[in-house]
């Protein structure tokens, strides 16, 4: 990623969209629309000044929104260029509101609310589609309630848990106990805020609210203005530090996750959604199981699949590795069902095809390896770059040029091609480059591929 | 005619397919929708085979 950006020969044009498209291979014209970003790239140092005094709370999407960031922000710490960005959508000066403490903070004098969207053209000889794919939204299948049940995530959600620099530092802390955890402390930050407020009325009185309250209640201070006023702040605290001290004594028992479900094929070998298996999803719950047994190692994690699909260099040894050694096991057949059970924990309904039963198994968690998807601007950009889709909505190539579009002079690989892991991503990108390369060196050879 | 190349998305093929052809010493640009490059990967914990950090 770093290569990337200081490489002299690359010019990087982030936070942009291909408009237009016209001309043929060895000549394409091409449009680009630089969004503005309201900050001036040339002059942020990407500090962060302004995202810590920015105080509008957005979900973080780079965390796949289990955690929080701001309106102005870096799409995540790493990130290349680390230039910031307000969002549009969220800024309170953008949507007519009085802010702007982010300029006030910039000592760079970057943040510009003026800045317009650029409109640029570039002329190139050729084009390679990498836009990758999206993670399929298993709300789709209604069987998984994976928006109702908070202990239901997807594999990249499990991911940004799994990640020391993600929203729980690597500690799989559950989502139904990351809500309670929230949930108090705000109440504790009311409590302490009605407690201010009774303690003046109990340095005025020099009584404690409790006490007071038996007496209001038992009818002495009748017609007390005063008095009133202390009894319904005292009975308002009283409805939140009783709420509070159940849920903390809640959250007492709560651990990380180390009973763990993984749901294979969730969108993929499904009739009903994606056919195709996506290739990559047997491997990634291996090794997410691997490292959460890593974190934790009373973590015990099942598979649940119709086969394991380890068909990569070194992928079976790993299978097996997972097995021996960090407390994995496989199980097979399609999960019907996952169900809310008790204390927020998954309820797997499953045939054990083994055994030819139906059981129903708890997990503390459940990661569901969601399928490759196109990406949902696929059409669009397929259409404005004039090449052509399967039927799946993926870029249509030949077994025999599987980085040749149908229009010469536009190439494609990676997740953008069929699903794909990264070796193959790595793989396709070189050749793609290759046939690119092909093109602006030479330029006769541009329209005919030599097929073997 | 032009001798530089278009390249759309910066996750890992995108980034790979970049270097390759700017080692060549071909000029690339590379457009990339969302704030900063590194895509999908770039969300990745570790990555199997290896286990090694993603990027
Ligand atoms: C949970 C999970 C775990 C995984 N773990 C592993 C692993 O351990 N090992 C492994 O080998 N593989 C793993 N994979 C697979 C891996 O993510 C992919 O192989 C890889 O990311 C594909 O790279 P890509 O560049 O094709 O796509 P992406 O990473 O999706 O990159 C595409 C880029 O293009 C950008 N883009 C999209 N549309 C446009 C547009 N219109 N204009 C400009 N830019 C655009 C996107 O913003 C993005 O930056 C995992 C996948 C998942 C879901
Ligand atoms: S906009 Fe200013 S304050 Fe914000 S990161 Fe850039 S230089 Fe720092
Ligand atoms: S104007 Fe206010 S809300 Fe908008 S990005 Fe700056 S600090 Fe945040």
């Amino acid at each position: 990623m770093l290569d990337v950006g200081r490489h002299p020969n690359i010019e990087l044009l982030a936070y942009s969209e291909v408009e237009g498209l016209k001309g043929t291979a060895g000549e394409f014209t091409i449009t680009v629309r630089k969004k503005t970003r309201y900050v001036e790239e040339d002059k942020c140092t990407g500090c962060g000044a302004c995202a810590e005094k920015c105080p509008t709370v957005v979900p973080d999407a780079f965390n796949e929104g289990l955690g929080e960031r701001k309106a102005i922000y870096s799409y995540f710490a790493q990130g290349i260029p680390s230039t910031h960005t307000i969002d549009a959508d969220h800024c309170r000066q953008l949507n007519g509101k009085k802010c702007g403490i982010c300029a006030k903070t910039c000592q760079a004098d970057a943040i510009n609310f003026d800045k317009k969207d650029q409109v640029i053209e570039l002329d190139v000889g050729a084009v390679i589609i990498a836009a990758g794919y999206d993670v399929f939204d298993p709300s789709q299948i209604p069987e998984y309630h994976y928006t109702e049940i908070p202990n239901v995530v997807t594999a990249i959600e499990f991911e940004r848990l799994l990640s020391a620099s993600g929203p729980t530092e690597g500690h799989l802390d559950r989502p139904s106990d990351r809500a309670v955890l929230k949930e108090i402390a705000s109440l504790e930050k009311q409590a302490k805020k009605s407690q201010k407020t009774l303690a003046r009325f109990e340095e005025k009185y020099n009584e404690s609210s409790a006490s007071f309250y038996d007496k209001f209640q038992g009818g002495q201070y009748e017609g007390d203005e005063d008095r009133q006023k202390w009894a319904d702040k005292y009975a308002a605290h009283l409805a939140i530090v009783e709420p509070l001290e159940s849920l903390q004594k809640k959250a007492e028992g709560f651990t990380v996750a180390r009973r763990l479900a993984f749901i294979q094929c969730v969108g993929s070998r499904d009739f009903r959604f994606y056919p195709f298996c996506s290739g990559y999803c047997c491997m990634h719950s291996i090794k997410e199981a691997i490292i959460a047994h890593e974190h934790e190692p009373e973590t015990a994690s099942v598979i649940f699949g119709m086969d394991i699909r380890a068909v990569g260099k070194g992928f079976e040894e790993y299978k097996i590795r997972g097995g021996n050694d960090s407390n994995v096991s496989y199980v097979r057949g399609r999960v019907a069902e996952i169900s809310a059970g008790p204390d927020d924990n998954p309820v797997v309904t499953f045939e054990d095809t083994r055994e030819r039963k139906v059981k129903n198994q708890a997990f503390d968690l459940v990661v569901l390896a969601t399928a490759c998807a196109p990406i949902k601007g696929m059409a669009a950009l397929a259409e404005t770059l004039g090449v052509a889709l399967d039927p799946y909505g993926f870029i249509k190539t030949s077994p025999l040029s599987p980085v040749d579009t149908e229009t010469p002079g536009i190439f494609v690989c990676g997740c953008a091609e069929s699903p794909m892991d990264v070796p193959e991503s790595v793989a396709q990108a070189s050749s793609a480059a290759e046939r690119a390369a092909e093109v602006v060196f030479q330029p006769e050879m541009k329209e005919e591929k030599a097929v073997a | 005619m032009s001798k530089d190349v278009l390249v759309i998305g910066g996750g890992i093929a995108g980034m790979q397919a970049s270097l390759d052809l700017a080692d060549m010493g071909i000029k690339v640009y590379l457009v990339e929708k969302l704030p900063s490059i590194g895509g999908k990967m770039a969300q990745l914990d570790k990555t199997f085979p290896t286990n090694d950090c993603a990027i």
